[in-house]
């Protein structure tokens, strides 16, 4: 399956793939998109690298092993969640501050932790599936 | 609208039954997917204009009584639903200008749950997609009459390779 | 007392199998964190426990509502006598098994993530158990199932693979019926949330003038399929005897203790809360009708079935399904004392099957083994064994001063109390049938005289008993919680009565969840339709004191009574 058009364009398609997930992810705040949304785009990212650099290439792309990522994300978003318990807040209540940086205002919502913790799960999960279904499909 | 949706469901559960009733586990697989569409499909069915919950004990809160939920959705129900109190599907119909923001709002519950519904059979179908690849690998078949006969003894009772 | 913290029910076993995963090639590590997970969740379920104990009403359920969203809104979770005592009794359970499987569980085995997923099944669980919400205990359920199935796989030969297949394809059909089944409730209803549909059918059932919207007795019925089948009621236990028979001995424990009870659990919560009422304050003949039913034809025909068996490990998971009998005969009956038997029945089930699992694995480990014919003189090899194996399998069978009797003394005996002496009957019989099938495994297992060409696989005793110290130490610490239940099974009664007035009577759960005036209008409208009623008949005392007087049949039933709220006998 590998064809030498789609991996040239791979060189562009990849990091605007990416791009836009964390884009997705950000947005879900207020609007349609969200982590689990910004996961699996990011894990589509992943797909196509798999189809037109293949296995290896894919495994050098990740930076952790999707075990860790997955229970990193669970454990981000496990934190996010309990840090309010420890102030005497039901778990996973979340505040909305505004960081001023550069002048500007920025929200950044607690919850966002949370979402990043999500995304990384879909990755992770995602990852691993195709890892361990995908393994006969195309030696590329 | 509603109808529409009520065919879709019956035909994605008919689909998912017929699949469900083969005899091959791949076939099975992909019937339990479709299910869980059509499950979900029927959650839209139900959702609908929010219904707002004021905490509190007026009765008249309670949308038990089916009545309609608001005067605006009355007026728009489908001939064939008239007399029948059913809450109209969130699908725009027609890319009418938002006159009436309450019109518009849809309860956004349903969406979540499905949601949550589609991340789970993610799972599931995950679980069960590695469940056929080993299944395969082992047995080099998928049909259950096959598979459903007691091998003679084991040939590895090893760890699973997934 | 800060009640959000029940959460940490939930969170300490999911952040240990998260921690579990970073340590999945350090053994000992892992085991270290699983063994101090299951220790805290017992030691929280206990204080809880206690710290609820001298509180009443609404006090006495403890809840926490996520994200600080209010009630019918939120995710709301909720800590009361039931749950607690369920998640105490699931954790013992899980420790037990888990010290168990240290010596029977194939290291190849354990190290594909077993650690990380006994967690998470023990977070699904008690997330079933918590959760104050229709759609999270699907989440739950499906946590909790996801587990299941790859604790089911773990280490699998094919055997064990096909058996998966109807397990895991079972399941999620049962899912699926859950998941829409919860959009309907949501359509008719317009809340997910248990208390709150709780408050509305007690409204509709006080008010004549409303009914139940249509096709709710279709709902109630798609949950008690759901549930039947996670149950494993009658007749949908087909695959529970062929699942646990192919998988590790120690997750079969498992399995035996808690995943049925989740299912009984979610019936005995809903159904007298909400799905069993027929709209005027009485209980839905349909749903009843189909409860006593299942309860009877669980008792005793998968006690026939047990009889019938001679492999020790599908004679005990038969006996699983026949016991589930005796909960949904408790709940079928429907009454405040019925479901404190029921809750008190379903953790000393949990504790004694899972206990008599290992007691099989050990068993196993001795002969090579579980099949009867091959069996024989293992008292005399392991007396230790023995001497546990009896206590527990008396102990399930329900010998006096032994916990399954007073589990199965109140059920039956509040069976009889409220017009149900057929059920009494059939349990009455099937214990004496269990009984039978224990005996069997004792005289063929242990008083026998050992083969002539010896076991299939030819072991030393010593080596076995001197191997296999952490089973032993799982099997004793699960045979003194199910000897404590039977001594001291006042002061558990004391909880597990609570636990059934809490069901029958739902005003606490119901205010603790939505605040203090959200009962309210019921409880007006009720008291205005009495003053109706006793108008027109001209005040005769008959219509008003109908429910005590029925309540008063036996001593315990008139104990409750008496402790009863104030709304209830006038």
């Amino acid at each position: 399956m590998s064809s030498s058009i789609l991996r040239t364009a791979m060189g562009l398609i990849f990091p605007l793939t990416l791009l836009f997930a964390v884009y997705m992810a950000l947005k879900g705040h207020n609007q349609p998109g969200g982590g689990f949304i910004g996961g699996l785009i990011a894990a589509v990212a992943l797909v196509m690298v798999r189809m037109s650099h293949g296995r290896d290439v894919m495994a050098s792309v990740m930076p952790f092993h999707p075990r860790l990522l997955i229970a990193g994300g669970l454990a981000m978003a496990g934190v996010t969640g309990v840090v309010p318990l420890l102030f005497g807040h039901p778990l996973l209540t979340s505040r909305a501050p505004y960081v001023h940086l550069l002048g500007e205002a920025i929200h950044v919502p607690t919850a966002l932790f949370f979402d990043l913790g999500v995304l990384m799960v879909v990755v992770g999960v995602a990852a691993g599936m195709i890892f361990r279904l995908g393994g006969e499909v195309d030696p590329a | 609208m509603t109808m529409v949706l009520a065919i879709c469901v019956a035909v994605t559960f008919g689909v998912s039954i017929y699949l469900m009733l083969g005899r091959e586990l791949k076939g099975i697989a992909m019937g339990v997917f479709l299910l869980g569409h059509a499950a979900n499909l029927s959650i839209i069915a139900m959702s609908g204009s929010p219904i707002l919950h004021t905490h509190g004990a007026e009765a008249s809160r309670a949308p038990a009584t089916l009545e309609p939920i608001s005067e605006h959705l009355d007026e728009q129900r489908h001939p064939l639903m008239t007399g029948v109190n059913i809450k109209q599907p969130p699908v725009l119909e027609h890319h009418e200008p938002m006159t009436d923001p309450l019109a518009t709002i849809v309860d956004p519950l349903p969406q979540a749950l499905i949601l949550t519904a589609i991340v789970i059979s993610f799972g599931v179908m995950a679980f069960l997609l590695t469940l056929l690849v080993v299944t395969s690998r082992r047995t080099h078949t998928l049909a259950i009459a096959e598979l459903a006969q007691e091998p003679a003894p084991e040939p590895d009772g090893g760890p699973a390779q997934a | 007392m800060n009640t959000d913290l029940i959460i940490l029910l939930c969170v300490i076993p999911l952040a240990a199998g998260v921690l579990n995963v970073f340590l999945i090639n350090q053994r000992a590590a892992s085991r270290c964190v699983s063994i101090a997970s299951f220790v805290a969740v017992l030691a929280l379920s206990m204080y809880f426990l206690l710290y609820t104990a001298p509180l009443t009403g609404a006090d006495s359920v403890l809840v926490s509502q996520m994200g600080g969203w209010k009630a019918p809104f939120g995710i709301t979770m909720v800590f009361d006598s039931l749950s607690g005592l369920l998640i105490a009794a699931a954790a013992t359970v899980a420790l037990g098994s888990y010290i168990h499987s240290f010596s029977t569980l194939d290291p190849a085995v354990e190290r594909r993530y077993y650690h990380p997923l006994m967690q998470m099944l023990l977070f699904g669980v008690n997330m079933s158990f918590l959760t104050g919400d229709l759609f999270n205990l699907f989440v739950a359920f499906e946590v909790m199932l996801m587990s299941s199935y790859s604790l089911l796989v773990i280490g699998t030969g094919m055997k064990q693979m096909r058996q998966a297949y109807k397990y895991v394809l079972l399941n999620v059909l049962a899912s699926t019926i859950f998941l829409m089944a919860a959009g309907m409730v949501y359509g008719m209803f317009g809340t997910l949330n248990i208390a709150d549909l709780a408050r509305i059918v007690a409204e509709i059932e006080a008010d004549p003038a409303r009914s139940l919207p249509t096709g709710f007795t279709a709902l109630a019925v798609m949950f008690l399929l759901v549930f039947g089948l996670k149950g494993a009621f009658f007749p949908l236990w087909f695959w529970l005897p062929d699942t646990y028979y192919t998988i590790p001995i120690a997750v079969a424990g498992l399995f035996g203790g808690l995943l049925t009870k989740v299912g009984v659990y979610t019936v005995a919560r809903l159904f007298p809360l909400i799905f069993a009422s027929d709209g005027a304050g009485g209980i839905s003949l349909t749903i009843q009708v189909i409860l006593v039913v299942a309860a009877a034809f669980t008792m005793f025909l998968a006690v026939l079935g047990a009889v019938s068996q001679h492999e020790v490990r599908r004679i005990l998971s038969i006996h699983v399904i026949s016991q589930v009998g005796y909960m949904v005969f408790g709940i079928a009956v429907m009454s405040g004392n019925a479901l404190a038997g029921c809750a008190f029945y379903m953790i000393q089930h949990m504790v004694v099957k899972c206990a008599l699992f290992l007691c099989c694995g050990v068993m196993e480990k001795h002969a090579g083994t579980d099949d009867l014919d091959k069996l024989g003189g293992l008292l005399k090899r392991d007396w230790k064994l023995g001497v546990l194996f009896f206590i527990a399998a008396m102990s399930l069978v329900g010998l006096p001063p032994l916990s399954g009797f007073f589990g199965k003394m109140v059920i039956i005996r509040s069976g009889f109390g409220e017009g149900y002496w057929y059920l009494g009957v059939v349990g009455l019989v099937t214990g004496a049938l269990t009984l039978l099938s224990m005996l069997k495994i004792w005289s063929y297992g242990y008083c026998n005289p050992t083969p002539k060409d010896g076991y299939p696989v030819q072991t030393e005793p010593k080596a076995v008993i001197a191997g296999n110290r952490p089973a032993y130490f799982g099997i004793a610490m699960l045979v003194l919680a199910a000897l404590f239940l039977g001594f001291g099974a006042e002061p558990v009664y004391t909880v597990a009565f609570k636990a059934g007035e809490q069901l029958e009577n739902p005003k606490a759960y119901i205010t603790a969840v939505l605040g203090d005036e959200a009962y309210a209008t019921a409880e007006s409208l009720a008291a205005e339709h009495a003053e109706i009623q006793v108008d027109s008949v001209q005040g005769s005392p008959a219509t008003t004191d109908v429910r005590t007087d029925e309540r008063a049949g036996s001593p315990v039933l008139a104990e409750v009574a008496t402790h009863a709220p104030a709304e209830v006998s006038p």
